[in-house]
């Protein structure tokens, strides 16, 4: 079954992690550097995400979304050096404009942290297959019902696509042009909709009743299919993680 | 000899490094040819290269002609139609009239002919009497047929058929026969891709063996069938009439029911 889904096939330690550590490396990346606000935490997690992208060997496929985003910073910088509110130090000009200190270290900031909250999600997304962290979650706790939509929702899209293309093909192959001008791709693809709605549908209720002669909405403990040999400091390393986010709480309260 | 379709240093890949067929060149003329070899020798994807669905990865293909490469692969269907091998992934309209009206359509442009064209092909099938139901609620036998009807109805000078006999009975079986003995009287180029050896031996004259991407085997069914060594190596079975004559111990390659009949008969005479 194909998945909507940026992962790659790797054989990077990353890879190797199990989906739950790695998802609660993004959520710390995430929250810890809000808990304690300041430059120099954002900076030190930004500098561990950006490396765990470099072990996951995902730097090529998280670049594009990092310059994209950097479209995004660069404005961000310009208006914060300009007009920030507290801008009092000038740092350089260009021709008519004054850019000041506190306004690009304001901006600089904020890029760091978005940067690392994309290397966090990158290093997760591209090194974990949806397919098994919606397992590890379902093995967590989380009801294999969510599991399921969460699942179905990244495999819609791909069927629907394939579908469209069979239709397509089927199409083309009995004399309707579908390339070319603007009129004709639409012309192909309106009556398109119907089937390729109704083949998902007729596929859904058929994986429905799949998953029900499998006994899906039976209510004894399920085991799985994949027992998945993750490196097996995984449970060291969550619990050094959930140490670092307990540790962050405490530290704002104190510090408070 | 016309020929109508040529093969040139055609290659093809799906994915890259890995090349699905493998340098092949051959023409074909009028000659109904019967394409066999086991699974995932890449039959299908040779005929689609032919239709133009799939654009060769190096060599050319030339149809009445035309290169697939430089024309669409609509344009080509007024000459050369292919019958899936699973209907599901061909039939997309409502009623079964108008799913095998939809090709006639495309090409004449005239309501009036296409219909004419597409109940003619109906009855060839024998459907005529399901025309108005919604083909998912066939069967997949029927829905095969009806596969067929909707690139019979074109009336293209190649008809390629990819395992039209798969989930028939013995009366969609003979319909089928029927239906390319009656193309091939029409003048037309009908090339099969099957499983069924019988089949093979009992309606076509030119028999093609792909192997992992290469031609094993190329010529008259007679011929191909009398390389017992080389089709083993294919994983391929004889005609059961050629199995069973080869156990009467006869030499000669029989292909069909009569013909070993003529050959028994023939022979209690000399004794
Ligand atoms: N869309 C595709 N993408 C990638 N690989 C494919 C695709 N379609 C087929 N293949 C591969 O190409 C090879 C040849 O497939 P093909 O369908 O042409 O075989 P075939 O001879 O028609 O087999 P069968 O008798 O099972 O129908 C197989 O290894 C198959 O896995
Ligand atoms: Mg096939």
């Amino acid at each position: 079954m194909r998945y909507l889904s940026l992962y790659q096939e790797g054989n990077s330690l990353l890879h190797k992690i199990d989906p739950i550590t790695k998802l609660l490396f993004v959520i710390i990346a995430i929250l810890v550097p809000i808990i304690i606000n300041t430059l120099t935490m954002a900076l030190a997690f930004f500098i561990i995400s950006t490396l765990l992208v470099f072990v996951a060997r995902a730097f090529k496929r998280t670049l594009p979304i990092i310059s994209f985003s950097s479209l995004v910073i660069i404005t961000v910088l310009f208006i914060q050096g300009l007009f920030y509110l507290k801008n009092q130090t000038p740092f350089f000009t260009l021709g008519p404009f004054v850019f000041y200190k506190e306004g690009l270290l304001y901006a600089t900031g904020i890029a760091i942290r978005i940067f690392n909250i994309i290397n966090a999600v990158a290093v997760l997304i591209f090194t974990t297959k949806p397919s098994d962290l919606i397992e590890a979650l379902v093995k967590k706790g989380v009801s294999p019902k969510i599991g399921y939509v969460f699942s179905s929702v990244l495999q819609i899209i791909p069927q629907m696509m394939s579908i469209v293309d069979t239709i397509l093909d089927a199409q083309k192959a009995r004399g309707l042009e579908t390339e070319g001008s603007f009129t004709k791709r639409a012309k192909a693809f309106i009556p398109l909709i119907g089937p390729a709605v109704l083949n998902s549908l007729i596929s859904t209720k058929e994986r429905a009743m799949a998953l029900e002669v499998r006994g899906f909405n039976s209510k004894k403990k399920k085991t799985f299919l994949n027992e998945v040999p993750y490196n097996k400091y995984s449970n060291v390393l969550q619990v050094a993680l959930i140490a670092i986010l307990v540790f962050s709480i405490i530290w704002r309260i104190i510090s408070w | 000899m016309d020929e109508v379709i040529r093969v040139q240093n055609l290659s093809f890949a799906y994915k890259q490094d890995y090349e699905v067929l493998k340098n092949i060149s051959l023409v074909f003329d009028k000659k109904s040819t019967a394409i066999i070899g086991q699974n995932g020798a890449g039959k299908t994807t040779f005929v689609k290269l032919l239709k133009g669905l799939l654009k060769p990865t190096s060599g050319e293909i030339y149809i009445k002609g035309y290169n697939t490469k430089e024309v669409s692969t609509a344009f080509l269907s007024k000459y050369i139609g292919l019958v899936f091998q699973n209907p599901n992934d061909q039939i997309f309209k409502n009623t079964v009239l108008e799913e095998v009206m939809f090709g006639p359509l495309n090409i004449l442009k005239d309501k009036k002919q296409a219909q004419e064209n597409a109940i003619k092909a109906l009855e060839m099938v024998g459907l005529q009497d399901k025309m108005h139901i919604h083909p998912y609620d066939l069967g997949l036998s029927d829905r095969k047929l009806v596969s067929i009807a909707s690139i019979v109805s074109m009336d293209p000078d190649i008809i390629i058929l990819d395992e039209p006999t798969i989930a028939q009975d013995h009366k969609g079986n003979t319909i089928i026969k029927n239906v390319i003995k009656e193309l091939k009287e029409k003048g037309k180029l009908v090339i099969t891709i099957t499983h069924d050896m019988d089949f093979v031996a009992e309606i076509f004259e030119r028999t093609i063996v792909l192997n992992e991407g290469i031609i094993l085997l190329d010529g008259n069914t007679r011929e191909v069938f009398s390389q017992q060594e080389i089709l083993k190596k294919a994983y391929l079975e004889l005609p059961h009439v050629a199995q069973l004559a080869k156990k009467l111990g006869i030499k000669q390659t029989l292909l069909t029911e009569q013909e070993l009949i003529n050959f028994l008969k023939h022979n209690k005479l000399n004794n």
